[in-house]
Formats: structure tokens, C-alpha cells, sequence
């Protein structure tokens, strides 16, 4: 049961600090700041007692001094587009909504380097860099409506971590408002920075529970020149899974490796009125990058020629932009054919490492018939992310209980062949009861010493990741 | 309407808005969050509203009904949505529930309805604008209804250059004999806001085929998207009868031929109409749909640089987003415009409701417009056509708006 605490008094508060056009305290307003993109249920709701949305550092500073003093749970939020319940306000509350933060306060093209405010969509902030020749790499499957305050916090992946890695390997510099309101700028545009303990990269996925994010310098790089896509059709997945480790051990580094198992391919053929060849097991769709078309056809003669020797049964570079889009479109029509199978499909986020792959892609099947569930398993095979989607019917009671079994053992199974929890969702509400399993006793606790000397009231964000 | 009737909407809503993971991608597109940047506006929010008001998370209040009444039915959410929701039906699903919920009185959609539903009253309506256009007093219509009317006549004095015919819209796969019977649907906003330019579709017509002309009534849209449904299944019945005859229908108003087009879904559950039902719907056609089938020619070049504007209805609502820009290139310098097919803020009766969002909206649509250096903006839609002849005067007299019919 939540406790109302936000009396007139901090309500008048409030209202001084960000003007009383930006709070919102209806009880549909708040019911809609109750959810994210997780499977944590609808109902009953999630409230926030009042939702804030300040413009300013200064504000979010002011905010954070008020609930401090009268300890009123604060979460942070975004575009609540996140997949593990992160900005679900678990506790009442605030619901500090950052989305009116969207200046994209410079971009240093000497230092490469870009600093935004957290409610800045990474999409935008991708164009306003590649406007300029310069190339922001992290991308989200959300990329287009998620901001970069939100990724920084949930640290956030995309396909292209193959090559270029993920949120917090761009983050230079934060400026995050602490618990009592107090403003810390941690990092900067110096390269080399041992000075003190890397705050930055503390604060990058901490998930909103140890600071508000405000604003964040960010590392770009060249934009790459030309772009191709390639489409690898194989026998089996193990084959696939090999082309992947033997490219990388040969030095060839796609952006983006994608693998989809039978099951998924024939989804999308079903949903999109395709045709799949009988012996084909599992497709990878592959990107690449380079200087020019010439670099572009090396690698893929190379990638061809290693698919070759791993059994590939099928192999095709796209010749065009519509060509690269055809292939990519088996890859993202995935989710919605898959989500079209049953009510309710439980994307989980586990991640192993590279050459574990096929293991625990067998290990999930085995799991999927012990419990009579369909589990879809695509992912990103060239960093060893996988998306196991459990199809099911949470309103059947009976039903659900195998589903959170299978997700239960599913986890196991990434702890077990040297994985973790998550790649790139966050750990938030729904993977909470397995953090400690995951991290260790030692582990947890560390995790606890820190939020206890960053938060000790406990107000940022409670309830989250354990 | 009966409680059984009514909580099945809320399921049919429920069925729909449950397919939604919330995921945000809706939220940059929607013209309305645009212009209002609440989590309320959004589709994802209203989905959300939905499920609990099914599950019993939210009571059925007047607050709920105004969360769903704002929205302008765009599709622009859908189209972006990975899961393909139908974010609008379900609005329409809830709106008719909650009005049976609350008790809403819907007075005011209720004697728009009741004029629209009349032919009579619907003439005399548009009798009476033109007679306010005749005294320059249309001005004194709050919101643009009585708008001012741009014609063709004044368009081809301004841009018209030789007479000369323009190159030939891309031939047709379906060849119309004089043996087509093809009738007009003449929806309510045309006749009453720009008979002129119905006018104009006639004339286009004429010149193709012989032209059926049934007596019809209103489609029955804006009775369906307010809380109407059993004054809309009547219209539509009315309708299908009318056009039992005719081989095609024609509609040059972009919101009719959406509706006539979905009209057979209405009906999947009547053994009585359903094969009727879709044997009509089958049979609607947009005028640009129909024009480039046909291989009609625009009868005359102009000199005139234009734009065009998706109204919602044809680009998402029937897939219509070539046959329009391809008539327009036969016809002058054609310029598309940014954000084309996003919605202009027209909505039926969005614009009187909310007056301040719309005029935001349409705002953008200004500016987009404008860029394009274009003299006409031109639409297949009443109502857009009333937001863009707004536009049009705000613009200070940069570009025009005109319906397509006008200008090919």
C-alpha cells in the first residue's frame, strides 16, 4: 500500500519550482506515468502521486532538495520505453519526466564529442552528429523514441555493440543531481581521466537509483562511409554461431550480427507471405562498414568465404539500399510476427558470452518442451545478447506458472554457461529476484554499500534491481 | 444500446488495445503529443486506458471519455506501431461506450449528427453558406467552417498556361466500358463547404464515363467516430441500398470513401447484410484511385507550382499515396512538402473541440507548406480542406488551397 505523503505544502512547492503547467496530478494523468514497456502488470497501477516535468538542472537540483527533505520517493523517467520496469514509480511519489530536457547543448567537432540533456531522443541526437560527418553508435532497438538520459541510466545496447559497443563506451562526462539536490559533474572531454573513482561509468546503468541523469557528454566517431547488408542462410544454428566466431577471430568485425532460428524465419515467412527453404535452420543477417565499396566487397568476399567453410547453404549482399532494407526487413518484421502468436510474450534480455551461444540456445529449447511453451530465440549472436520471447497466455493462472518457471530456468541456464541477466534491459523490477544469484553475496552487498552512501534516505528510484 | 452490446465494445476495444506492449514508438509520431507532450495524448496512453477500463482499473468517467474524444483518428500512430495496433478503432470502440456509460449527453455531436443524417438539412446547410459567401459574412463562422472557396475558375485566371494537354497519367489495369456503371458519392462536406469543387468532380467524371447520381446520405463517419454507432449502421444501410445498381462509386472526399471502403467490417456479424455490405465496399473508389485506372488526362497544363497534403483517410486509411502526386505531375511543377501525410489538425470535428491543439497543428502544416515555395496546396478531403484554407489566409496569400478536382 502506498502511503500518500506529498501534502499542499510540498505540492505548493512544486508547483513554484517548475510552474504548475508542468505537474500533472489528475488520476488518469498519473495512471498514464504508471508503466513502462515491461511486462510488469498494468493493474493494479503503479501511481505516482504527482508527476514533475522540469525544463531545467536548476529545477531537477530544486526538485530533488524538496523530496529529500520530506523523503518522497523520486523515478526518474524518459520515454518509459524501457523493458524491465525502471521507471515504473514502484513506491508513489514523484514521477520526475525528464522529456522536457531537449537541448542538445553543443556539438564539439575538434573533440568529437556532443553533450545533450537527458530527455534528448537518441535518434535526434544520432542526426543533428551525422549532419556534421560524425557517427553516434549506440542503437537501441528503441532508438527513435528513447532518450539518451534514459539509455545512459539503463546503459543501453543495440546491434551495432558488435563493433562499436554500447551506451556507457560513448559516455565522457555526466551531470547527474544527486539525492540531496547537489549537482555533480563527473568526467569531461579529456581523454585520459584517472582523477578519483569513474563516476561515469557508475552512473551508467544505474537505473535511476543512485542519481538523476541531466546531461551527458558523449564520444563520437567518424560516420563510416558506406553501408552493407548481407543475409547467411545455414543448416544449422551451431553453423551460424561458428561463421560468427571464426569472422571475429579472423579480424573481419561486422557492425551487426543477427541471428533468427527456424522458428523465427518461419514466423516472419508465415506473417509476411514469404517462402523458406525446408533445409534452412537459422539466417544471420549481417552488417557491414567501411570507407568504400571496394573495402565493403573485401570483407564480404571474406565473410562468404568463412559462411563456406561453416556450411552456409545460402549467401546474398545486398546490391542496394532497397536490397539492404529487404534483407533487414526479415529482422525487424520479428518482433511484431512473433508478438502476433499469443497475448502475451515475455521478452527476456540474457547475455553470454560469444562461444556460449549455441549451448544455451539448446539449453532454452530444452526448456521450451519441458513446459510446453513456444520460445522464440533471436538475438544478437555477435555479442552473444540473446531475446529468448516466451508466447503465452498470463491470464491463464495455470499457464502463467509454467511461463515464470521457464523464465527462472532459462536465467539459470545463461548463469550457468558463464552469462548474466541482462545485456542491455537492465535488471529493474522484473529480474530482481535473481540479481543475487547472479552478483553473489559480496557482490549485492557491494551494490548496497554504494546506493546506501550515494541515496541514504532510499529515495531515488526504490525498489529496483533488488 | 444494451449493457450487452456496450461491454462488448469494451472487449473489441480491450482486444485491440491489448496486442499494445507499450513501447513508445507512437508517442513522435502522434500530431497531438506533438502539440501536447503529455503522456495522455498519446496512443499508448489511450491503450493503456483502455485495458483498464476492462480490467477495472479505471472507472468509466466523463474524464476517461475526454482522454478518448482526444484523439484525431490519424493512424499515424498505427502505421509506426510494430504491432500494427489499431490504436483508432479502439478509440471509436470506447467512445461509444463510455457516452453509454456516463450517460454523456453528446448533445452537440448529437444535432450535428441529427443535420448530417437528413439530405434535406444537409442542403439547405449548404444553401445557406453559400448565401454567407455571397455577403462576405462567412468570416463570422467561428473556426473556419464556413470557409472561404478558392475555385478553379479563380485558379486556371491565376496559373493556367496553354492549353495544352499534360502527359498521361500512368495507364489504367482495368479498363471502364460504357457498360461500367459508376455512380458519385456526394459526401456532406463537399456539398455543404465546396460545392464547387464537387462540381469540378462531375465535370471530371463526366468526361470518363456516363455518371450515376444516387440520392445519398451522409457516410456516417462522424456519427461513428462519436458515440452514434446505430445512427451510422442505418446510414450505411441506406447507403448500400442506394448503390446496389452501380458498378463503382466514387468519392472525392478522402473521410466517405475511407468509411464506404470499411464499411463491410461493420457488418462481419449480419448474415442479413453482410455479403451486401462488402459487395459495396468492394466497389469505392477514391477519384484518384479511379482517374489513374481509367488513364484520365487533367484537362488542362498550368504553370502553377503545387503541393499536396495526405489527408489521413487516403494515405493510411486506404493506401492512397501515388495516384494523387501522379495526377498532380501531369498537371503543373508538383513539390512535395515535409511531413506531407501527417494530419493537419481537421479531424472531422477535432478542430472545434479543441481549437488551440488544432491550430498548432496546423501551424506546422503552414510552415511545411510554405516551404515548398508552392502557390497551391492541394488535398482530397473537406475537411482537410477547411484546415488548409485557413492556412491559406494566415499565409497572407503565399499559396491557395484547392481540391484536387480543382486543379488536374
Amino acid at each position: 500500500m502506498i502511503i500518500e505523503m506529498i501534502t499542499d505544502e510540498i505540492r505548493k512547492k512544486i508547483h513554484a519550482i517548475v510552474g504548475p503547467e508542468n505537474v500533472l496530478e489528475s488520476d488518469l494523468d498519473r495512471f498514464v506515468y504508471s508503466y513502462d514497456s515491461s511486462f510488469v502488470p498494468l493493474l493494479p497501477a503503479n501511481k505516482p502521486e504527482i508527476v514533475v516535468r522540469p525544463l531545467t538542472t536548476e529545477e531537477v537540483a530544486k526538485i530533488m532538495a524538496v523530496a529529500y527533505e520530506y523523503e518522497i520517493p523520486v523515478t526518474p523517467r524518459g520515454a518509459a520505453s524501457g523493458r524491465t520496469g525502471g521507471s515504473v514509480p514502484l513506491q508513489g511519489g514523484i514521477s520526475l519526466s525528464l522529456d522536457r530536457m531537449t537541448r542538445i547543448v553543443e556539438l564539439d567537432e575538434k573533440n568529437m564529442m556532443v553533450t545533450a540533456e537527458a530527455g534528448v531522443r537518441t535518434i535526434d541526437l544520432y542526426n543533428h552528429c551525422a549532419a556534421r560527418g560524425l557517427f553516434y553508435p549506440p542503437d537501441p532497438a528503441s532508438w527513435k523514441f528513447s532518450t539518451i538520459g534514459g539509455n545512459v541510466a539503463e546503459n543501453a545496447g543495440g546491434m551495432r555493440a558488435v563493433k562499436y559497443g554500447v551506451t556507457s563506451d560513448y559516455v565522457m562526462g555526466l551531470e547527474v543531481v544527486l539525492a540531496d539536490g547537489a549537482v555533480l559533474q563527473t568526467g569531461g572531454k579529456a581523454i585520459k581521466n584517472v582523477t578519483g573513482y569513474d563516476l561515469k561509468r557508475l552512473f551508467s546503468g544505474s537505473e535511476g537509483t543512485l542519481g538523476v541523469i541531466t546531461k551527458a557528454l558523449l564520444r563520437l566517431i567518424p560516420m563510416p562511409k558506406r553501408r552493407g547488408t548481407l543475409q547467411v542462410m545455414f543448416g544449422s544454428l551451431d553453423d551460424g554461431c561458428a561463421t560468427i566466431h571464426q569472422m571475429l577471430q579472423a579480424g573481419i568485425v561486422p557492425t551487426a550480427a543477427e541471428i533468427m532460428d527456424r522458428f523465427c524465419l518461419e514466423t516472419v515467412a508465415r506473417h509476411s507471405r514469404i517462402d523458406l527453404d525446408p533445409a534452412v535452420a537459422s539466417c544471420l543477417i549481417i552488417e557491414i562498414d567501411g570507407e568504400d565499396d571496394g573495402a565493403l566487397a573485401t570483407q564480404a568476399k571474406q565473410i562468404e568465404a568463412v559462411a563456406k567453410k561453416c556450411g552456409s547453404i545460402a549467401f546474398r549482399a545486398a546490391g542496394s539500399e532497397e536490397e539492404s532494407e529487404e534483407l533487414w526487413a526479415i529482422r525487424r518484421g520479428l518482433s511484431s510476427a512473433v508478438a502476433a502468436l499469443a497475448p502475451n510474450r515475455l521478452g527476456e534480455d540474457i547475455s553470454v558470452p560469444r562461444d556460449a551461444f549455441p549451448e544455451v540456445v539448446r539449453r532454452i529449447r530444452a526448456i521450451s518442451e519441458k513446459y510446453g511453451l513456444t520460445i522464440a530465440v533471436y538475438g544478437h549472436a555477435g555479442d552473444g545478447n540473446l531475446h529468448p520471447s516466451v508466447l503465452c497466455d498470463l491470464g491463464n493462472p495455470e499457464e502463467a506458472k509454467r511461463v515464470h518457471q521457464a523464465v527462472d530456468e532459462i536465467f539459470a541456464a545463461a548463469l550457468a554457461v558463464g552469462g548474466t541477466l541482462s545485456g542491455e534491459h537492465g535488471i529493474g523490477i522484473t529480474k530482481r529476484p535473481y540479481i543475487a544469484q547472479a552478483l553473489g553475496e559480496a557482490g549485492l552487498r557491494t551494490l548496497k554499500a554504494v546506493k546506501q552512501a550515494l541515496d541514504p534516505k532510499g529515495i531515488l528510484n526504490p525498489g529496483k534491481i533488488w | 444500446m444494451d449493457k450487452a452490446t456496450d461491454s462488448a465494445l469494451l472487449q473489441e476495444a480491450k482486444k485491440k488495445a491489448g496486442q499494445c506492449d507499450r513501447c513508445g514508438a507512437c508517442l513522435p509520431v502522434c500530431p497531438l503529443f506533438g502539440a501536447k507532450d503529455v503522456e495522455l495524448s498519446s496512443a499508448r496512453g489511450k491503450n493503456a486506458i483502455a485495458r483498464a477500463l476492462a480490467e477495472g482499473g479505471i472507472e468509466s468517467t466523463p474524464d476517461a471519455l475526454a482522454a478518448v474524444n482526444f484523439c484525431l483518428l490519424c493512424r499515424a500512430c498505427v502505421e509506426n506501431c510494430p504491432s500494427k495496433v489499431r490504436t483508432d478503432e479502439a478509440m471509436i470502440d470506447l467512445r461509444q461506450f463510455l457516452v453509454e456509460r456516463t450517460g454523456a449527453t453528446n448533445a452537440k455531436y448529437r444535432a450535428v449528427g441529427g443535420l448530417l443524417k437528413s439530405p434535406g438539412l444537409v442542403r439547405l446547410a449548404a444553401g445557406t453558406l453559400a448565401v454567407l459567401r455571397r455577403l462576405g459574412l462567412n468570416d463570422l463562422f467561428p473556426h473556419g467552417m464556413a470557409p472561404d472557396e478558392y475555385t478553379r475558375a479563380h485558379f486556371l485566371a491565376a496559373f493556367a498556361g496553354p492549353a495544352a494537354l499534360g502527359q498521361k497519367a500512368p495507364s489504367a489495369d482495368v479498363t471502364v466500358t460504357a457498360a461500367t456503371k459508376v455512380a458519385y458519392f456526394y459526401g456532406c462536406g463537399m456539398r455543404m463547404m465546396f460545392p464547387r469543387a464537387a462540381a469540378e468532380t462531375l465535370a471530371i467524371l463526366q468526361t470518363t464515363t456516363r455518371v450515376l447520381r444516387p440520392d445519398n446520405v451522409c457516410c456516417g463517419l462522424p456519427h461513428l467516430a462519436h458515440s452514434l454507432r446505430g445512427e451510422f449502421l442505418a446510414l450505411a444501410r441506406k447507403n448500400i441500398r442506394l448503390y446496389e445498381d452501380a458498378d463503382l462509386v466514387v468519392s472525392d472526399c478522402a473521410s466517405c470513401g475511407g468509411t464506404l471502403k470499411h464499411l463491410a467490417s461493420f457488418f462481419a456479424d449480419d448474415p442479413q447484410w453482410r455479403d451486401r455490405a462488402a459487395a459495396f465496399s468492394s466497389k469505392v473508389m477514391d477519384l484518384t484511385e479511379y482517374l489513374v485506372k481509367v488513364g484520365y488526362t487533367p484537362r488542362r497544363k498550368v504553370k502553377a507550382a503545387l503541393t499536396y497534403h495526405d489527408p489521413c483517410h487516403l494515405v493510411r486509411g486506404q493506401g492512397i499515396k501515388k495516384q494523387p502526386r501522379d495526377l498532380l505531375q501531369a498537371t503543373g511543377k508538383f513539390i512535395e512538402m515535409e511531413e506531407a501525410d501527417t494530419c493537419c489538425g481537421g479531424a472531422g470535428s477535432f478542430h472545434m473541440d479543441y481549437p488551440a491543439i488544432s491550430a498548432k497543428i496546423l501551424g506546422k502544416k503552414l510552415r511545411n507548406i510554405e516551404r515548398t515555395g508552392a502557390a497551391v496546396v492541394v488535398t482530397g478531403c473537406p475537411g482537410c480542406l477547411i484546415q488548409l484554407t485557413k492556412a491559406a489566409k494566415s499565409s497572407g496569400g503565399k499559396f491557395k488551397a484547392l481540391h484536387i478536382s480543382q486543379v488536374i
